[in-house]
């Protein structure tokens, strides 16, 4: 975890160069991914379609689990996308985590809260256009003194609660695992050849069990988004 | 803001960059793997569905073929066996036929020789009256001759026709 963000200013705006460099490799990853696997599709799947469609019928379970099958299929593309991005943005940040000169310049963008909440904010944002959309103004508004006025508060507090717990704990899960990683790292070089046996050790098995945490909070994320969608 | 530990700053920046970038990502993915994908997915659902269809209609008409044909087997045993009874049905009457036929036909013949026969001895018998008769009245008359008048001859004539005429009859 190398010191201060390395950041510039454009159009008023601050940049940080980490999450560009992240944030694009893995778009292009992601895509190369799905333009990869979804070639030469056929009735009867082979190797790549199968694993493309292994994914579609899993994040279109997952929705699927919550809602009438034609509610689902309106969400079910929003969810396979940010599924597949943020898993990959969760494991990216284990296997490279490149920093130089003091500078990061690739880790995963889910370790950073900014990102996080840059999604959480975009998938309640969404479920409130979608709110609108299903039941129309009056409807959406009704929703927030259902059962009764009393809920109001309760209701606002739940937006920004909503907001806040989506981004902080894929944020928190993945921080710490790199943290984490780090801090091994460190213990593995801290006192010469023979902390290294041990350190690589450890480092094995926490980054094991960062690939599950990963794996399961970018579940976690897409699934709650599906609740949160289902609740308009 | 307390969270961004990692982060000194809030980059607005970033977060505008990572929106568009999503929803670049989102549109191309969309375009060049969702979109075929589930047609793929749903038109494989939709052949195996036909097929499960098309699967149970051919399981019915077979079914149904087999049904006719075990109809069209039994009609043709039946129609096998009445087509024998119908033979010997025939073949009996025929046979009925021919020997009634036959009768009929000894039968007629016998009469025809029976009556021939009966024909012949009537005329064998006509016959020989005639010669008897005529015989008998020479010898008479040959006999009569001398021992009777006229009177007396014609009496013995007479009775003697009548006695022929009896013996006739």
């Amino acid at each position: 975890m190398g010191g201060d963000a390395y950041t510039f200013e454009l159009f008023g705006l601050t940049f940080n160069w980490t999450n560009l460099i992240s944030g694009t490799i893995i778009c292009l990853f992601v895509f190369f991914l799905c333009y990869g696997l979804s070639r030469n599709l056929q009735m009867k799947p082979t190797k790549g379609q199968n694993l493309i469609e292994w994914l579609v019928d899993f994040t279109n379970g997952i929705t699927r689990s919550q809602m009438s099958a034609g509610e689902s299929a309106k969400y079910s593309y929003f969810i396979f996308i940010l599924f597949i991005f943020l898993f990959v943005s969760n494991q990216f940040g284990l296997i490279f985590h490149f920093g130089w000169n003091g500078h990061e310049y690739f880790k995963s963008p889910t370790a950073d809260p900014v990102i996080t909440l840059t999604f959480s904010l975009l998938c309640v944002t969404l479920s409130h256009f979608a709110g609108m959309a299903q039941h129309g103004m009056k409807g959406y508004l009704k929703e927030f003194v259902s059962p009764f006025t009393l809920f109001l508060p309760i209701k606002i507090v739940e937006e920004f609660s909503n907001f806040l717990t989506l981004g902080l704990r894929i944020f928190g899960n993945i921080y710490a695992g790199e943290l984490l990683l780090g801090l091994i790292g460190q213990v593995a070089f801290s006192h010469g050849i023979w902390t290294l046996p041990i350190g690589l050790a450890l480092e094995i098995v926490w980054q094991g069990f960062s690939v599950f945490i990963g794996a399961i909070q970018a579940y976690v994320f897409v699934t709650l988004t599906s609740v949160i969608f289902l609740g308009r | 803001m307390f969270v961004l530990a990692e982060s000194n700053a809030l980059y607005v920046g970033d977060q505008i960059f990572y929106l568009v970038s999503f929803i670049i990502l989102a549109l191309l993915v969309w375009h060049f793997a969702w979109k075929p994908v589930t047609d793929m997915m749903q038109k494989r659902a939709d052949k195996i569905a036909n097929d499960i269809d098309t699967a149970e209609e051919s399981r019915q008409l077979a079914e149904k073929l087999a049904a006719q044909r075990q109809e069209e087997l039994n009609g043709s045993k039946a129609e096998a066996a009445q087509i024998v009874e119908e033979a010997k049905k025939s073949g009996e009457s025929q046979r009925a036929q021919i020997v009634a036929t036959a009768q009929a036909d000894a039968q007629t013949m016998k009469e025809q020789a029976r009556q021939d026969a009966e024909q012949a001895r009537e005329n064998a018998l006509r016959g020989a009256k005639d010669d008897v008769a005529n015989l008998s009245i020479e010898i008479a008359t040959k006999l009569v001759q001398k021992q009777l008048n006229a009177e007396d001859q014609q009496a013995l004539i007479d009775s003697y026709i009548e006695g022929l005429v009896k013996h006739e009859s």
